[in-house]
């Protein structure tokens, strides 16, 4: 479902390129539970935001359900985001100022579904995520981690073939953690493909296959499935 | 589509709820600035009805034909005379020149060194002026009780008068005037009419208006007058034009005539009302102009207000608008919520000063009575420049926050 070829993308630090993806080659198939993992400055983020199209590369080539993403516009990036993509993300980025079941309800506002159906399809996204009961409170009003549950229900809610989810753990106790890997590796069986930045082996332990970035190259691709 | 923008409008309601003070002092900053522009406009329009209807009082197709006494010429400087006499006058009046509708002779002057006005033992230092049944029609002076002069006055060489309110009162008191006698320089006159309270303050108080109080005059016929002075002078002539475009026109025929009879001897000038209206409203057009541009610019600095409000919302909100495009939100998406916040900002700022402004108007209009309600161009002109100060002062803000590129923007602490 994912074919990255010959990725390379560096940043420019004063006269110097510094790359910061080199030589990446990756294929995923439909399905895959993966960790990124790496220590810090290994590029393993930036690859993750390249995959999510959140990012550009120098070179390479990349496509994603078909579709080549190297040459695609901001708008077109915007809508393969939007349909094919949900993001989870350390700190949740839920909208502050309003109520869960509305924050569910914003990928949908950019794909366009009617009012009416948004709130049935946000509603039913909780639901899963068994955060419903708390659809009209603010994210201030939530813990951590049924803030995060409503961000994957909001990831969701557009029906993406992939979720991408930058250390989703991050900032949560272990317990916690836990419940919401228990959560991943539930949608991983109904077939949700994922792709996932930590750095603790333990979440890792969690994805089927554990690909090591060192100096944004990858190290090592290791399936135990 | 609709629902679309409804979308969009909620999104920004949202944010603006959440700022609540911020947006509120940018809401006052446009209301004031609506409100001033609209202010100056009824001020102005104000004083044009103010000036215009003091203007009326002369009649507005008005023109003055009088000889030109500015004329340097040594051969008729020596002259003596007004230029105009009672031969010429007849000329004059016997439909002579297409774009004059009417005429009147003026005659002016005084028996010995002042003319002694009294009716038992009250004096009035009323100006006298000696017309033809035509004036009080080209002066567009209204005869409140009473009748104008008829031909048959003039011709007659009646002892009647025309006076005014001031006139009345120094003379008769609060009494009615109507068919009372009086005295001018010991020969008996009988009041026919009086004059309408004509307010010629304001012109009065710039120096205009020649001096004269409308109310303080008393008109009697010109050939009684000349009978009094003992000559057949006629001072000037007062006119009225067919059109006020006409005017000018007008005077030029009458100089024309006046110059086929005495063009040896006299030279003529003339001054029309439309000359007049159309200085004044130069100059009006001057002072709104003026005070539309100071007020103008408290609405500039009530956009820069919203365009402030709008940098700093965008760059609090700078993880959420990295969010929305993460999950799918176009440039055009982030552009137009941001617009849409400074839009309905701006918007209400116009509505609540369109209120102001209308309230104000109203109020001025009582005190005045002048119709100085705002038209429902003006309405829809506010509500267009809110609309537009919106869209002005959020537009650079709104870019910015659309062109954020989304993993930038993610990572904004």
């Amino acid at each position: 479902m994912i074919h990255l070829t010959g990725i390379y993308k560096s940043y420019r630090v004063g006269e110097r390129d510094l790359p910061i993806l080199r030589n990446i080659d990756l294929k995923v198939s439909a399905g895959e539970f993966i960790a990124i993992m790496g220590p810090s400055g290994s590029g393993k983020t930036t690859l993750l935001n390249v995959i999510g199209c959140l990012d550009s590369v120098d070179a390479g080539s990349y496509t994603l359900a078909g579709e080549t993403i190297e040459h695609a516009t901001d708008d077109e990036l915007a809508r393969i985001r939007n349909r094919h993509i949900g993001f989870v993300f350390q700190l949740f980025n839920l909208i502050p100022r309003i109520s869960a079941l509305r924050n569910v309800e914003l990928p949908m506002i950019y794909s366009g579904v009617s009012p009416v159906e948004r709130q049935q399809l946000a509603l039913q996204a909780l639901q899963r995520m068994a955060i419903d009961d708390r659809a009209d409170h603010a994210p201030n009003q939530l813990s951590g981690g049924q803030q995060q549950r409503v961000a994957i229900a909001r990831a969701l809610v557009n029906n993406p073939e992939l979720l991408v989810a930058d250390e989703p753990t991050g900032s949560l106790d272990s317990a916690t953690g836990s419940e919401i890997m228990n959560l991943f590796s539930q949608l991983n069986q109904a077939g949700m493909t994922i792709i996932m930045v930590t750095h603790e082996e333990e979440i890792a332990a969690y994805a089927g296959r554990i690909i090591r970035l060192k100096d944004g190259e990858i190290a090592a691709d290791d399936k135990r499935c | 589509m609709l629902i679309f923008f409804l979308d969009r409008f909620y999104q920004s309601l949202y944010a603006l709820k959440d700022n609540l003070r911020r947006t509120l002092l940018s809401i006052i900053g446009i209301a004031i600035g609506i409100a001033a522009v609209m202010a100056v406009g009824a001020i102005s329009k104000g004083g044009n009805y103010l000036i215009f209807s003091e203007l009326e009082t002369f009649g507005l197709n008005s023109l003055w034909v009088s000889r030109d006494r500015a004329d340097k010429d040594p051969n008729r400087m020596v002259r003596e005379g007004t230029g105009i006499s009672n031969n010429d006058y007849l000329a004059l009046t016997a439909d002579c020149c297409s774009a004059v509708h009417r005429i009147s002779a003026i005659v002016y002057g005084t028996r010995g060194k002042r003319n002694i006005i009294q009716a038992n033992n009250r004096y009035s230092n009323a100006q006298l002026q000696g017309v033809d049944f035509s004036l009080t029609t080209i002066a567009n002076d209204v005869i409140v009780q009473g009748r104008a002069f008829r031909s048959r006055d003039i011709s007659k060489r009646r002892t009647v008068a025309i006076i005014g309110p001031t006139v009345a009162k120094d003379l008769f008191g609060e009494a009615s005037p109507l068919g009372r006698e009086f005295r001018i320089n010991n020969r008996k006159y009988t009041v026919i009419g009086l004059l309408e309270d004509k307010s010629r303050d304001f012109l009065a108080s710039i120096g205009s208006a020649g001096g004269q109080d409308a109310n303080n005059r008393i008109l009697i016929p010109f050939t009684t007058f000349q009978q009094m002075l003992g000559n057949k002078k006629i001072n000037y002539l007062q006119a009225e034009a067919v059109t006020q475009v006409q005017a000018a026109e007008a005077a030029e025929q009458i100089i024309a005539i006046l110059k086929r009879h005495n063009g040896r001897n006299f030279t003529y000038k003339s001054e029309t009302m439309a000359s007049y209206i159309a200085t004044t409203e130069r100059i009006l057009d001057g002072v709104a102009m003026i005070g539309i541009i100071a007020a103008s610019v408290s609405l500039l600095v009530g956009g820069m207000g919203i365009m402030n409000i709008m940098s700093t919302s965008v760059l609090e909100r700078t993880r959420e608008i990295g969010l929305r495009k993460a999950i799918g939100a176009r440039k055009r998406d982030i552009l137009l919520q941001f617009l849409l916040e400074a839009v309905v900002i701006s918007t209400a700022g116009g509505l609540i000063g369109l209120t102001l402004g209308t309230a104000a108007s109203i109020v001025l209009s009582e005190l005045t009575g002048f119709p100085l309600a705002p038209s429902f161009v003006v309405i829809v002109i506010a509500l267009v420049v809110s609309v537009a100060v919106g869209i002005i002062s959020g537009y650079l803000p709104a870019r910015r926050a659309a062109n954020l590129p989304p993993v930038d923007a993610l990572r904004y602490e």
